[in-house]
């Protein structure tokens, strides 16, 4: 009898006017949530620059905002709102999420955490384990990622507790793509340093607001060369990479540059693929 | 950048240093108007957005002749003027005048070499410049002091395009080509700026013109010398240029052209394109003065405008224009894909032929100017 008693404590009186509430504001919570989010991808996909990554910004923090606000209404409405109550839910749900939904939750909470730490948010170009793409979607379990295959890959959100994120734009426009050329070991460095920086000067696709760097690596089998430049937009990292590999292959070869000969079993230095793209051009 | 001067006494033509150029007053509120117009063009479709006092349909364009006598081509020789003052205390080995396209650095260098007695070295060929080859450098080292009027017409944006350019500013930079005077387009400084580094050399350029000034300027040349014609705005109905009794008052509206000039960002050449082009008289002949129809009803471009035509307009700005040879040899897509994106910017309005080149049409460059700095890339400086 007392136990009864102890429950009925616990939680209002749930009559019409309470179901009704509860159903209007879930319902408004999911209409706001939708509009909302496909509102702001829908302007962030029309802007360019700096603008359209604030505005993908702000998709996850609207979305939690929203969430927030509907928890803070319907939580009061169904419990009595005082702390041996809120400690009673708490330590149910706790247990219940311990034993059957721990990855689920976990999730849902990254979630969270990336709304407001923001490791990745939409139009950033990410890497997640083995997964490179651009983040098209921030959702409350995953991020969604589409990647230059045209494959969307959803990602837990929980990979944020144990797994590095690479983020190569991190919400701006300057993107770092790496463009590599493979060199016999004859030939004159200063001159193809030159050339390799020339070629990146001249790309349409360059952005002048960041420096190239040309790095050149000597190799066992010949001379590893990277340009390291920056382009207008994240999105034409890989055109750029393209445009700098086939100009700087067209340069290299009309100046009689001989590519190096690699051996079958050669491992190509890979490192400098995270983060950003990388040709793998021979010039 | 200094603050504008509102002075009526203002001259005319002044020559500045590239650091002491500022755009004339409400040049900001004129590009949140462009956007917000762009925005609403593009939610709603392309509407009239203001209202007009005079519809475009009571008006027609002026007859050639009528129109060339009220709106004769710039004469830049003032500014050539202008500009000798600047340069008589010069010892630099070499002196850059730029000014934004259309706004007449070729002919200004022209008239003041011409002046001068001072050669002009001439530009080399497409076909030198995409072998790479130097051999137009060599004419400036015939001259103790040389002019060169279209630095944009010494280059291309390729790895062979850019090698005699820089062999040139190297040596004329270091003093070895005696001394010389470089007109320059703006976007084309900007560029050369960012891969060579033109620093170590004095930049000159016009100073923006208020609307008193544009003012000034259009009626002096309808009027020549005389009383101008009564021209009125479409958009509000009042009088444009200074009658006697106005000047008289010194309460001259100038409401339209300081809007007119801040849209050109004060460049004379942009603004007199607009003067020509919008200049209409009524269809009723009993009817007397002149129209000019909204200033900034131009071609628009829209805001989801592709890649391929943004690396379009951005090439023809670097290259101060350019044929469709040579376009599709700067871009990096097929010459095939190059053409088509020229067509349809032509289709549209935004592109013209103008000394035999393609270029970004005079009424067009705001806008296109707009978007390309919204997009992050490479502008003028002025």
């Amino acid at each position: 009898m007392e136990e009864e008693q102890k429950y009925e404590r616990l939680f209002n009186d749930i009559d019409s006017q309470a179901l009704i509430t509860l159903g209007i504001v879930l319902l408004s919570a999911i209409v706001l949530i939708i509009v909302s989010q496909r509102l702001l991808n829908w302007v962030g996909n029309r802007m360019h620059g700096q603008v359209r990554f604030r505005i993908f910004a702000m998709v996850p923090m609207t979305r939690l905002l929203i969430l927030i606000t509907a928890l803070a209404i319907i939580v009061p409405t169904i419990i009595e709102p005082s702390l041996r109550n809120m400690v009673t839910v708490m330590g149910a749900l706790g247990l219940a999420i311990g034993f059957a939904m721990k990855d689920y939750v976990s999730s849902l909470i990254a979630g969270v955490v990336s709304a407001v730490e923001l490791p990745y948010r939409p139009g950033d170009w990410v890497q997640i384990e083995d997964t490179y793409g651009e983040v098209k979607h921030v959702g409350l379990r995953t991020v969604d990622i589409q990647t230059p295959d045209d494959d969307l890959v959803y990602v837990p959100h929980l990979k944020l507790w144990d797994h590095a994120v690479y983020n190569a734009n991190n919400g701006g426009t300057s993107l770092q793509c790496v463009a590599s050329f493979y060199l016999h070991p004859e030939h004159e460095a200063g001159w193809v340093r030159k050339a390799l920086r020339d070629v990146a000067l001249t790309s349409a696709y360059l952005t002048f607001d960041k420096p190239i760097v040309v790095v050149a690596e000597e190799k066992p089998w010949g001379t590893h060369y990277r340009i390291r430049a920056y382009p207008v937009d994240p999105r034409q990292q890989f055109l750029f990479i393209t445009d700098l590999t086939l100009r700087g292959k067209q340069v290299l070869s009309a100046s009689g540059v001989p590519s190096a000969m690699l051996p079958p079993d050669a491992a190509l230095d890979t490192r400098n693929a995270v983060g950003s793209a990388s040709s793998r051009g021979v010039g | 950048m200094d603050e504008p001067s509102s002075s009526a006494d203002t001259p005319l033509w002044k020559v500045v240093e590239l650091d002491q150029f500022h755009t004339p007053e409400k040049t900001q509120a004129s590009q949140w108007r462009r956007s917000l117009r762009s925005v609403s063009s593009w939610l709603g479709g392309k509407s009239d957005a203001e209202h007009q006092v005079k519809g475009e349909s009571e008006l027609r364009r002026l007859p050639e002749v009528r129109l060339a006598h009220l709106v004769p081509p710039i004469d830049w020789a003032p500014a050539a003027s202008a500009l000798a003052l600047e340069l008589d205390g010069q010892d630099a080995p070499v002196t850059f005048f730029i000014t934004t396209p259309y706004s007449g650095h070729v002919a200004v260098v022209r008239q003041w070499a011409e002046k001068h007695n001072i050669a002009c070295v001439p530009t080399p060929s497409l076909s030198e410049l995409a072998a790479g080859g130097t051999e137009w450098v060599e004419q400036c080292a015939h001259h103790r002091e040389w002019a060169v009027p279209a630095l944009e017409r010494c280059f291309l944006r390729h790895t062979q395009g850019i090698q005699g350019i820089r062999e040139f500013l190297e040596r004329a930079l270091s003093g070895r080509l005696g001394k010389g005077v470089i007109g320059c387009d703006s976007w084309t400084y900007a560029f050369l700026q960012r891969v060579m580094g033109l620093d170590g050399a004095p930049a000159f350029t016009l100073q923006s013109m208020e609307g008193e000034q544009l003012s000034r300027y259009f009626a002096m040349i309808a009027g020549h010398g005389g009383q101008p014609p009564a021209v009125y705005s479409t958009r509000s109905g009042r009088q444009l240029l200074p009658d006697a009794e106005t000047k008289r008052n010194e309460k001259a509206p100038y409401k339209e052209l300081q809007r007119l000039a801040a849209h050109c960002r004060g460049h004379i050449g942009l603004a007199w394109h607009y003067w020509r082009e919008r200049l209409r008289e009524p269809t009723e002949s009993e009817e007397e003065g002149l129209w000019m129809v909204d200033a900034l009803a131009e071609a628009e471009l829209a805001a989801d405008t592709g890649d391929i035509a943004t690396l379009v307009l951005h090439a023809l700005l670097i290259h101060g224009g350019l044929d469709d040879h040579s376009l599709g040899e700067v871009l990096p897509f097929s010459h095939h894909e190059a053409l088509n994106a020229r067509l349809a910017l032509q289709r549209k309005g935004i592109v013209s032929s103008y000394e035999g080149r393609w270029q970004v049409a005079p009424l067009s460059y705001a806008n296109v100017r707009q978007l390309l700095e919204s997009r992050n890339y490479l502008v003028d400086p002025l």
